[in-house]
């Protein structure tokens, strides 16, 4: 059993602090060989740009989750009435800090945001079923919307009778600006038969293709076009971006932890702005907390292992020993994602899908036209691809052209229409770019073709 | 082994520094229980697979939150260590076969038709929400009418209770709770009060739309005779039977055809050795069930086995190791069945031993108990509430070390010095005499100190 330690020491004693404000112990901050001994368990030899989708967890922060559990092994009645409740709360508290939240009852711990959403829709749901909305009543959701959340609207809304407004935002982008205007007229169009919008659900990070959601300006023409709530969906927000709940203004509002703000899987926060409205919502798996508040009941849904979620404490620390903390941390992510979009772009003569500005730790980059990626099985066999072949480990994104004769071209004049999800996390190092550039250049050397993939069962 | 050797026998624990074993020996019978036998030929460190267990624990509550020994502990670091090391690889390789292999150990061991049959989510909690969720839509879908009734037995778990209010009686349905005596004296008594609810649900041209059983109730511990209410709801055409049989699999048999519900959900980490957590939801016919997780992800459609199997990114690690829990399991004799019996023979002599000494009775009786016993407090600690019980709890938890849940039961009319408390105590392989002996112990000692409930008014 590693590192788990012997019954006796009291990992508590150390997190007695507030750790947001707590300066690292020594005058130097973390070092870059320090770093990558945190990230050590990573599998050697892979060129991970892949951050975005599953996260990654500093070794500190698996010890740290270990003596949670091993608590919870030891003596599982005592942990769960003296231990587990207040812990929440501490994250609770430290996250509320984080994402500038009025109040602790407004933060709750979910799993992830697929659960939120599940959250937020039911809740929805039950306003149909019960008379509040009547059939007909729309929810506006963008077309890039992650697929877990499309179908939990199909899941929840459709099956109650509501309908589903879509709204397609241009790609590649080029400003702000393009997206409001492509919002509103979508939401205009959506409500053009009478129909009552009740509420929107906007990506404040979208997942593929990645881009910047100008959020605090779309919460704002939600209101002017009467839609009753509004539900951000910010999967990739936390730890990538800076977050302010109160200055975007939104009804709801999910993050993950686990994919940029170093935890474990898995853990998201959901905000709900404290209101009339959201106090009827509730978590699906339903104890005996039920009717607390969603808080409540979300910090306990039956006998299962919330260590994941009991980790916010540390990873404060952890990210504190950074120059910088969190915000150096995104700023460096975000520059270096950027200076490998643009050297990657330059290599194989082609562009980033959106400004850097719209970037967050994650930059969308055209791949040679000369790949063929010409569905979304193309992308995926290409990923597998990649993996297998050249162990680059890359979402790729399929990006239909609007119309033949116009797109984005590559320097070949070939249309772009794949383009590659690269993230940068503080493990990743130039070589895992150069890698992947190589892996692409060969592949247009070697005359690569996606139509010579075969999709895998 | 007889009863006679039960009650002649003095069990003397003898801890091997050298090899690290305990070994059980009967100072009067030569007759060593066969799974001792077991433990010593094939080497079943039992203190070092628990060694993680706080030892200054008088532990004899593994209902609650059930127990995983050192191997699994470790099969399950494994499988973490896999997704931090590559977790796009786990995800599209690894991960979807490991659950497969998990649902195929599951259907053999509890005798399903097919894995289809078999889900795989956290807890019989979720279990239950997936069942009454679905019991909700055939509301709102019209299917079942408002007012038509749902059955659930008043000893019910408390978060089934609530799921049923949120889900069932929001959407319109009635509840009709199963009122049973307690102490209990047999199924009879059980089945004829379910008879009596089913009959009332029928009352006023409504229809009995849903029946929620338990196998296992948790406070009082009663193992249900679920074949038998099964039976009368078939005969009353009851739509959604659904067994609640949190308890079950690792203390009793369970065998999901003869038992013959629609829905039947067990946690493995109670008493599967299993790591939290993992349970299973049996689905008789998944096909025309329509049920959904209510974690909706892209695998929202295909089937609630793969929905389950999906749930967004998050740790699926205690989900993969039932066949490492089996493999322990399967080097004690006679496998499951022989822990089963050696839990509940050991079980019952612990209970009868509590209860000779306090002066007390048992709350259930002993063919009626599993793993699990209830066993009667001294009238004289004053057990006046539910809250008593917490901090009763609470206080042998503190100050004598003794983990252990305890029921309140309240006094009927009339009764002279009633047992308004009984002690839910289990067995699982890792507990020893002394635990019980302790327990004993912390009992006696409140009584002769004068102990009652009272002081926790102040």
């Amino acid at each position: 059993m590693g590192e788990i330690r012997s019954h006796g020491d009291n990992p508590e004693d150390d997190n007695n602090h507030n750790h947001l404000q707590k300066k690292p112990k020594f005058s130097s901050f973390i070092t870059q060989s320090q770093i990558q001994q945190e990230f050590a368990h990573h599998q050697p030899g892979v060129a991970r740009i892949n951050n975005g989708s599953f996260g990654s967890c500093p070794g500190s922060i698996i010890a740290a989750q270990k003596r949670w559990q091993l608590k919870f092994l030891q003596q599982p009645d005592d942990f769960f009435f003296n231990q587990l409740p207040a812990q929440i709360i501490r994250s609770r508290t430290l996250i509320k800090n984080l994402i500038n939240a009025d109040d602790i009852s407004e933060v709750s711990i979910v799993d992830n945001a697929t659960t939120a959403a599940a959250i937020v829709l039911q809740h929805v749901g039950w306003a149909f079923a019960e008379g509040r909305f009547n059939k007909g009543d729309a929810v506006v959701m963008l077309h890039c919307a992650f697929q877990a959340v499309k179908k939990s609207i199909e899941a929840y809304v459709t099956r109650a009778g509501g309908s589903v407004i879509v709204v397609h935002l241009p790609f590649p982008i080029n400003s702000n600006e393009e997206i409001l205007s492509e919002f509103r007229l979508g939401l205009a169009k959506g409500k053009s038969n009478g129909r009552k919008v009740r509420l929107a659900i906007i990506d404040h990070i979208t997942s593929m293709p990645s881009v910047i959601i100008p959020v605090r300006e779309l919460v704002t023409i939600c209101r002017e076009e009467g839609v009753n709530q509004v539900f951000v969906d910010a999967a990739h927000a936390v730890g990538s971006i800076p977050v302010d709940v109160q200055a975007i203004g939104a009804d709801f509002y999910v993050s993950n932890l686990h994919k940029w703000f170093f935890c474990p899987p898995s853990v998201a926060l959901l905000y709900c702005r404290k209101s009339s409205l959201s106090s009827d919502l509730h978590h699906p798996v339903v104890s005996h907390e039920y009717g607390n508040g969603l808080a409540i009941e979300s910090a306990w849904i039956g006998t299962r292992d919330y260590s994941s979620q009991m980790l916010v404490p540390e990873v404060i620390d952890f990210v504190n020993r950074f120059d910088g903390g969190i915000h150096g941390i995104i700023k460096r992510n975000h520059d270096a994602v950027i200076e490998m979009g643009k050297m990657l772009a330059k290599s194989w003569g082609t562009n980033l899908g959106s400004p850097p500005e719209m970037c967050p730790s994650m930059a969308m980059v055209g791949l040679p036209s000369c790949l063929g990626v010409l569905s979304d099985d193309d992308a995926l066999n290409l990923r597998n691809h990649l993996r297998d072949q050249f162990r680059v480990e890359v979402p790729i994104h399929y990006q239909p052209l609007k119309d033949a004769e116009v797109g984005p071209r590559d320097e070949g004049c070939g249309f772009i229409t794949g383009y590659a999800r690269i993230s940068h996390q503080v493990y990743n190092t130039i070589d895992d770019y150069l890698k992947f550039r190589d892996a692409v250049n060969q592949m247009m050397q070697d005359g690569f073709n996606c139509k010579m993939l075969v999709s895998r069962e | 082994m007889s009863s006679d050797d039960l009650s002649d026998n003095h069990y003397h624990h003898n801890t091997d520094e050298e090899n690290g074993t305990i070994t059980t020996t009967e100072t009067l019978n030569n007759h060593n229980s066969s799974l001792c036998k077991k433990i010593n030929l094939f080497h079943i460190d039992i203190r070092s697979e628990f060694s993680h267990h706080n030892p200054t624990v008088a532990r004899i509550n593994n209902g609650s939150f059930g127990s995983c020994p050192t191997s699994v502990i470790e099969a399950q670091q494994r499988y973490r260590l896999r997704f931090f090391q590559q977790p796009d690889a786990f995800y599209l390789n690894h991960l979807k076969p490991s659950i497969l292999r998990s649902r195929e150990a599951i259907k053999t061991l509890i005798n399903a038709n097919h894995v289809d049959e078999i889900s795989i989510v956290d807890n019989a909690t979720t279990g239950a929400a997936i069942v009454l969720q679905h019991v909700k839509w055939s509301f709102f879908e019209s299917k079942f009418n408002a007012g038509d009734t749902a059955v659930m037995l008043h000893y019910a778990y408390g978060a089934v209770k609530r799921s049923v209010e949120a889900y069932v009686t929001r959407a319109g349905g009635h509840v009709i709770e199963v009122k049973m005596p307690y102490p209990v004296t047999s199924n009879n008594e059980i089945i004829r009060s379910f008879k009596n609810a089913l009959e009332l649900g029928k009352l006023n041209n409504r229809k009995v739309r849903l029946a929620v059983i338990d196998h296992i109730t948790s406070m009082p511990s009663v193992v249900i005779p679920v074949k038998e209410l099964v039976k009368l709801c078939r005969e009353e055409g009851v739509d959604c039977i659904f067994v609640d049989a949190a308890h079950a699999i690792g203390s009793i048999e369970v065998d999901v055809q003869d038992i013959g519900a629609d829905f039947y959900t067990s946690n493995l980490h109670k008493w599967l050795f299993c790591p939290p957590s993992i349970a299973f939801l049996h689905c008789r016919n998944p096909e025309l069930s329509n049920l959904h997780h209510p974690v909706v992800s892209h695998e929202y459609g295909n089937g609630i086995a793969i929905e389950s199997s999906w749930v967004g990114t998050r740790d699926y690690s205690a989900q993969l190791v039932v066949p490492e829990a089996l493999e322990f399991v399967n080097r004690f004799e006679d496998g499951l069945d022989g822990i089963r019996k050696w839990n509940h023979e050991k079980v019952v002599e612990m209970a009868e031993m509590l209860v000779k000494v306090w002066g007390t009775n048992l709350g259930t009786p002993l063919d009626m108990c599993s793993s699990m016993a209830m066993v009667g407090l001294p009238a004289c600690l004053g057990i006046r509430s539910d809250s008593d019980t917490l901090k009763l709890r609470s206080h042998l938890r503190d100050c004598f070390k003794v983990e252990v849940p305890i029921y309140y039961k309240q006094p009927k009319d009339g009764e002279v010095d009633p047992v308004t408390g009984y002690a839910r105590i289990s067995h699982q392989i890792y507990n020893t005499v002394d635990d019980y002996y302790r327990f004993r112990d912390a009992i006696c000692n409140l009584v002769s100190s004068g102990f009652t409930c009272k002081v926790f008014q102040d």
